[in-house]
């Protein structure tokens, strides 16, 4: 049995969403990741934490968050995979094991980097 | 979890490595003849024309399409969909279409759609990855012009019966418009057997061409006009644009390097045999799945059937974000895979993955067994996360 017509777009609405944590208004992209990572601070990573059901961050989960805040800043990009190994020094299995949201929904997130570019 | 060389398993996005042989030899090639061809009343420059003839022979007998002439060459398959669907349709045109197709024919389609000029239908694909050509058949109206199906699909793998399709197509008086992006180097495309009218390919995949080639094939009845148009090197004088195969879709210079390179590439496939080639995947695809499948919390698509199916499959691990499942193949086991939504967004949406896609494996010609049980290994790995 045949559709009539391509189905209209399905894209999410890809607009920034303002919405106050930790006391601070900031712009949020359609999945919660920072729209401009200079908004991030310690306080604000720990109140999204805590919304997604962590009761905080242990130093091991701040030292990622940290490595990749600085490997941004200073290369203008996120780590690729292989940075992120060798930077963290903790294979990503267990990275993403570290954070319950995981690698991108979880670290990467927290750590105020944009959404990665994927074919999504 | 130490370094070890990569593997490379996103075959179906562009295959890795390709035939040094192929790569030495059109570098080699193209440092002697590598002028505009046909322009010019020189030798090299008949000889730089020479080179794109044997090019199209080469391809039409590949193809076992009647016109060499009809051969036309395009940076890509989706530069070949665009120029077939926005060369050959017309205000009023009614589209038949799958689910199972890439963004590089619904795009154009759905551009088309929206701005009114045409109306389009799709076809479903079943719980094993296939369509059904009566439900084609069933779609078809009085102005219905083409039928444009996925040889086979990007995402699941499944090989579609085209025949039966063109078959339908025919019977009907419709154009069909195979795109044969995966399938071309994997199985045979065979355009008299399938009775296309047009098939588009891409040099860069099966085909283990260079990137930025591909081609569009026509038989004498699917007529379409040109959308670029500029220097030909013939007809001249006239502002028109010539309606002469091939110049009439090809304006400009010729990628004259990666042209060779296709043809040097083909003819290497031959020397080896697509299906020689195919059946060694297929043994190494069927441990893969068979690997898979024998592992808790991972999901795998449409690899039922694999007696019509290509080198591909895909995945998905339970709890785990498919973009992080890449990640993690990636930084800690050296395996190159494709994850999200392939371009496919609609055979997404119909398995359920339409949200965040799911985690492609595809293989070519020089992966081997030990490939395979270390893609296995590591996905059993991260499954137990």
């Amino acid at each position: 049995m045949s559709t009539d017509g391509l189905p209209p777009d399905a894209e999410p609405m890809r607009d920034r969403q303002l919405r106050t944590v930790a006391g601070r208004s900031i712009y949020f992209d359609w999945e919660g990741f920072f729209w401009d990572p200079q908004d991030w601070n310690e306080a604000i990573a720990l109140a999204l934490a805590r919304e997604s059901g962590m009761e905080g961050l242990d130093d091991n989960q701040w030292r990622v968050i940290r490595f990749m805040r600085e490997f941004y800043f200073y290369h203008g990009r996120a780590p690729k995979n292989k940075d992120l190994r060798k930077g963290t020094g903790m294979p990503l299995m267990a990275l993403e094991s570290l954070f319950p949201q995981g690698i991108r929904k979880g670290a990467r997130r927290l750590a105020g980097l944009p959404n990665p570019k994927a074919c999504l | 979890m130490e370094s070890k060389r990569l593997i490379y398993l996103d075959n179906a996005a562009t295959t890795f490595p390709k035939p040094k042989g192929m790569l030495d030899r059109m570098v080699a090639e193209y440092a002697d003849i590598g002028v505009s061809p046909g322009r010019g009343g020189y030798d090299l420059a008949a000889a730089a024309e020479d080179a794109l003839t044997k090019a199209r022979r080469t391809l039409a007998l590949f193809f076992n399409a009647p016109d060499p002439r009809r051969v036309i060459f395009t940076a890509n398959a989706t530069d070949s969909l665009n120029l077939a669907i926005s060369g050959f349709l017309k205000a009023g045109d009614h589209v038949i279409t799958t689910r199972l197709e890439h963004n590089s024919v619904l795009r154009p389609l759905y551009h088309l759609q929206q701005t009114g000029q045409i109306t389009v239908s799709t076809v479903p694909f079943d719980g094993h990855g296939f369509i059904d050509p009566a439900d084609i058949e069933r779609a078809i109206r009085a102005r219905t012009r083409l039928v444009i199906v996925n040889h086979a699909s990007n995402v699941l793998g499944t090989v579609q019966p085209v025949s039966a399709v063109g078959d339908i197509s025919a019977d009907h008086g419709v154009a069909l418009l195979v795109d044969a992006s995966q399938s071309a180097g994997q199985v045979h495309v065979d355009m008299e057997a399938m009775r296309a009218s047009a098939v588009a390919f891409t040099g860069h995949k099966s085909l283990y061409g260079p990137t930025g080639t591909g081609g569009l094939v026509l038989r004498p009845d699917m007529a379409v006009m040109p959308v670029r148009f500029g220097g030909t090197g013939v007809d001249s004088k006239s502002m028109n644009h010539t309606m002469d195969f091939p110049h009439r879709l090809e304006a400009g210079t010729h990628n004259l390097m990666g042209i060779i390179g296709l043809r040097l590439a083909v003819e290497d496939l031959q020397a080896e045999g697509v299906a020689t080639i195919h059946a060694r995947k297929m043994k190494l695809t069927r441990r893969l799945v068979d690997g898979l499948t024998s592992i808790d919390g991972i999901t795998v698509y449409g690899a039922d059937r694999l007696d019509r199916h290509l080198a591909v499959v895909t995945v998905n691990v339970d709890g785990v974000d498919p973009m992080d499942v890449g990640a993690i193949l990636d930084a800690d086991f050296d395996i190159a895979v494709r994850v999200g939504l392939h371009c496919a967004p609609l055979v997404h949406a119909d398995l359920g993955t339409g949200e965040r896609g799911a985690v492609r494996f595809s293989l070519g010609r020089f992966n081997t067994e030990a490939d395979i049980d270390r893609a296995v290994d590591a996905m059993a790995r991260i499954a137990r996360l």
